[in-house]
């Protein structure tokens, strides 16, 4: 393989760059209209234009990208995660275009895809899973007969789309008379996200957590499953914060856990990377929930305390060669790492989405630290996509040293111009149950509603008199007379023409009223 | 020079006097001395009364002022000389007056949460808006009852577009 084709944007294009640039692998780059100035971009080789900034005008149109890989004359695909990352008909294209898929076949992918499918994999390969339908509920099920299925699996139970992912087309229901209404909302909105509005149940474990085997395949029949990552600290479902090992998990639960994610995988002929997701009770017992067909967005953590580097074992793997690493560094850490997903939110303002020009980042580093990033000064951070713009990693020789070093690395990250997550994850990093690691999948939704809003930063008075010193000693410096008035219209004039012209032409008007 | 710095509701008298490298800024009637050095165009490394060091970030635009100054790694909304004209419309505040909720970004309604004549508590999720692959509830800024609904579920709306007007 000699040319890489990303069919991706952003912190994970990079990140699969510098694989490519690692192996002297050419990278090439494709771009949607807001991204023309994404790292992803300028760090490339070639740079292929893909269309309008809206995802299916762009980075979901295979047609596109397959005609950027003919363009470019590139040998392999990297899908990244997201976007078309785990579309089997995508998969197929690559490979039916005579370019290799760095990722596992497409036969695997539709499997996996498919919860109630990948639920049977998992019970062949000896695996439990959480008890449910093995099927999913016929389309026409009558009211009586949902509500008898419901009493069968137990209260509460979750109504699943069979196709999902995120926390889309699913709803708890505690209350059997709340069942069928559920099963309608979950429908519709499971067929409006992923055109499949196919519903299943799963009883509802109490204060689970979650907890992910990573694992490699490769072509020769080698399974390699990685120490677990402990996932359980999500927002509406969302993964935020992730670390490795988890305090949870004891050795015997390790061997037993990782040897049923290598036996699923081995179920389905697994190739490259992919994740068993599983749910830990508070008895210990564990069980499937889920496969992902890709690289994860938590794989950082991994690489840290394996000293492997997954995406270019995953380059590897695809171009056939042998997994030639002993188990035993995969599945013995080397320390302890944590992820914080840094996310262009207002987490003050229940963590809307902070579009907008970067004006100031600077990024922490030093011992231990890995900031996984797309982001620039100077860059527009778009409204039309995930507002992820970077991961930032901790390792240390163990847990309370890594969240010190997270701590220390969340203290030096800076942003300015748009809002951030980092004044979040301050605040999260110091809480009790945090630090001793006792919590669940729904510790965090639970502990933000008992905060009712509360800012996670509060100035103290004397920040607040320096705030001011500042912002007066900048007026001061600043060219008379308008200094807010011109950065206004500075940092709103690169938008775009149109959308500046009305900025532009206020801030001429305060100039001028100023004189 | 003479300033007038609004933050947390409260206004600040700050006189700002140039003295070499350094300033004399008066906060309030309290007088610092402060080494002024500019990183770039949005950074100042301050070092306060010859000893404490602090980078302060200063940007415009901000819901509740004009400038976000970070200071200590915490964004905080200021106004500088009252010029409030650079407000964003969605916050609405605790104080007087309709709240008028604009969508701070552009995105589709997915769901209106309220009725008009409904009443409704600050803080009350009323209108749910996705955008960036996530839905996004906006919530009531103060108690009040909803007078007009400008949007309906499905609909389209630009930043800064109108969605209700709460009285």
């Amino acid at each position: 393989m000699r040319k890489i084709l990303i069919a991706n944007r952003g912190e994970i294009a990079v990140r699969v760059i510098r694989a490519c640039r690692e192996l002297g692998i050419s990278p090439v780059a494709v771009y949607s209209e807001c991204d023309r100035t994404a790292l992803h971009v300028r760090l490339a080789d070639e740079a292929y234009a893909i269309g309008p900034s809206a995802p299916r005008e762009s980075y979901l149109r295979i047609d596109r990208l397959l005609d950027a890989v003919r363009r470019s004359r590139a040998d392999g695909v990297h899908p990244g995660y997201g976007f078309l990352a785990e579309n089997a008909e995508f998969a197929a294209a690559v490979r039916d275009a005579g370019v290799t898929f760095i990722g596992p076949s497409p036969q695997a992918i539709a499997t996996m895809g498919s919860k109630t499918a990948a639920r049977r994999a998992a019970e062949r390969a000896g695996v439990p899973v959480v008890p449910g339908t093995p099927d999913p509920l016929p389309l026409d099920l009558p009211d009586r007969e949902i509500a008898a299925v419901g009493s069968r699996i137990g209260y509460p139970l979750l109504v699943k789309a069979v196709a999902g992912g995120g926390g889309k087309g699913m709803r708890t229901v505690t209350d059997p008379a709340d069942l069928a209404d559920a099963v309608r909302s979950a429908r519709s909105e499971a067929g409006a996200a992923f055109g499949d509005a196919a519903v299943y149940f799963e009883r509802r474990l109490t204060r689970p957590r979650h907890i992910e085997v990573q694992l490699l395949g490769d072509a020769h029949g080698t399974v390699l499953p990685f120490v677990e990552r402990e996932c359980s600290i999500q927002r509406r479902h969302q993964k935020v914060v992730e670390e490795t090992p988890s305090v949870a998990v004891t050795p015997s639960v390790r061997r037993a856990m990782t040897s049923a994610a290598a036996a699923v995988a081995r179920a389905v002929d697994y190739t490259n990377a992919g994740t068993i997701e599983f749910l830990l009770d508070e008895a210990g017992a564990f069980y499937f929930l889920e496969m992902n067909t890709r690289l994860q967005v938590e794989h950082p953590i991994t690489e840290m305390v394996s000293g492997l580097d997954l995406v270019r074992w995953q380059i590897r793997i695809a171009r056939g060669e042998r997994l030639d690493v002993d188990p035993e560094r995969a599945l013995v850490p080397s320390g302890h790492a944590i992820e914080c997903r840094i996310y262009a939110e207002d987490p003050d303002n229940n963590f809307l989405p902070s579009p907008g020009r970067i004006l100031q980042l600077r990024a922490p580093a030093g011992p231990g630290i890995r900031d996984d990033s797309g982001a620039t000064a100077g860059l527009e951070v778009p409204i039309f996509y995930d507002p992820m713009i970077s991961k930032l990693v901790a390792w240390a020789e163990d847990r309370p040293l890594a969240i010190a070093r997270m701590r220390r690395a969340l203290g030096e990250y800076l942003v300015a111009g748009i809002r951030t997550t980092v004044p979040f994850f301050r605040w999260l990093l110091a809480q009790p149950a945090f630090v001793e690691g006792a919590f669940h999948t729904t510790y965090l939704d639970e502990l933000l509603r008992s905060r009712n809003g509360r800012p996670f930063a509060e100035p103290t008075p004397e920040l607040e008199e320096l705030a001011a010193a500042a912002a007066a000693v900048d007026a001061a410096l600043s060219p008379a007379p308008a200094g807010v008035a011109a950065e206004a219209a500075r940092q709103s004039g690169v938008i775009g023409s149109n959308g500046s012209g009305r900025w532009r032409a206020q801030a001429r008007a305060e100039n001028l009223r100023g004189m | 020079m003479q300033y007038d710095v609004e933050i947390g509701g409260r206004r600040r008298q700050v006189a700002v006097t140039r003295a070499g490298d350094r300033f004399a800024v008066t906060v309030d009637g309290v007088t610092k001395q402060v080494d002024v050095a500019r990183i770039d165009a949005h950074t100042l490394s301050l070092i306060v009364d010859g000893v404490w060091p602090a980078d302060v970030t200063i940007a415009p635009g901000a819901p509740g002022g004009d400038l976000t100054v970070t200071v200590g790694g915490i964004p905080i909304p200021a106004t500088l000389n009252g010029r409030r004209r650079w407000t964003r419309k969605d916050e609405g505040g605790a104080g007087a007056g309709p709240q008028r909720l604009a969508a701070p970004m552009p995105g589709k309604v997915v769901r209106v949460l309220v009725e008009a004549g409904a009443a409704v508590r600050a803080r009350q999720p009323v209108v749910v808006v996705e955008a960036m692959k996530m839905e996004n509830e906006l919530r009531a800024g103060r108690d009040g009852t909803v007078a007009e609904i400008h949007v309906r579920e499905g609909m389209s709306v630009e930043a800064g577009a109108l969605l209700i007007v709460i009285q």
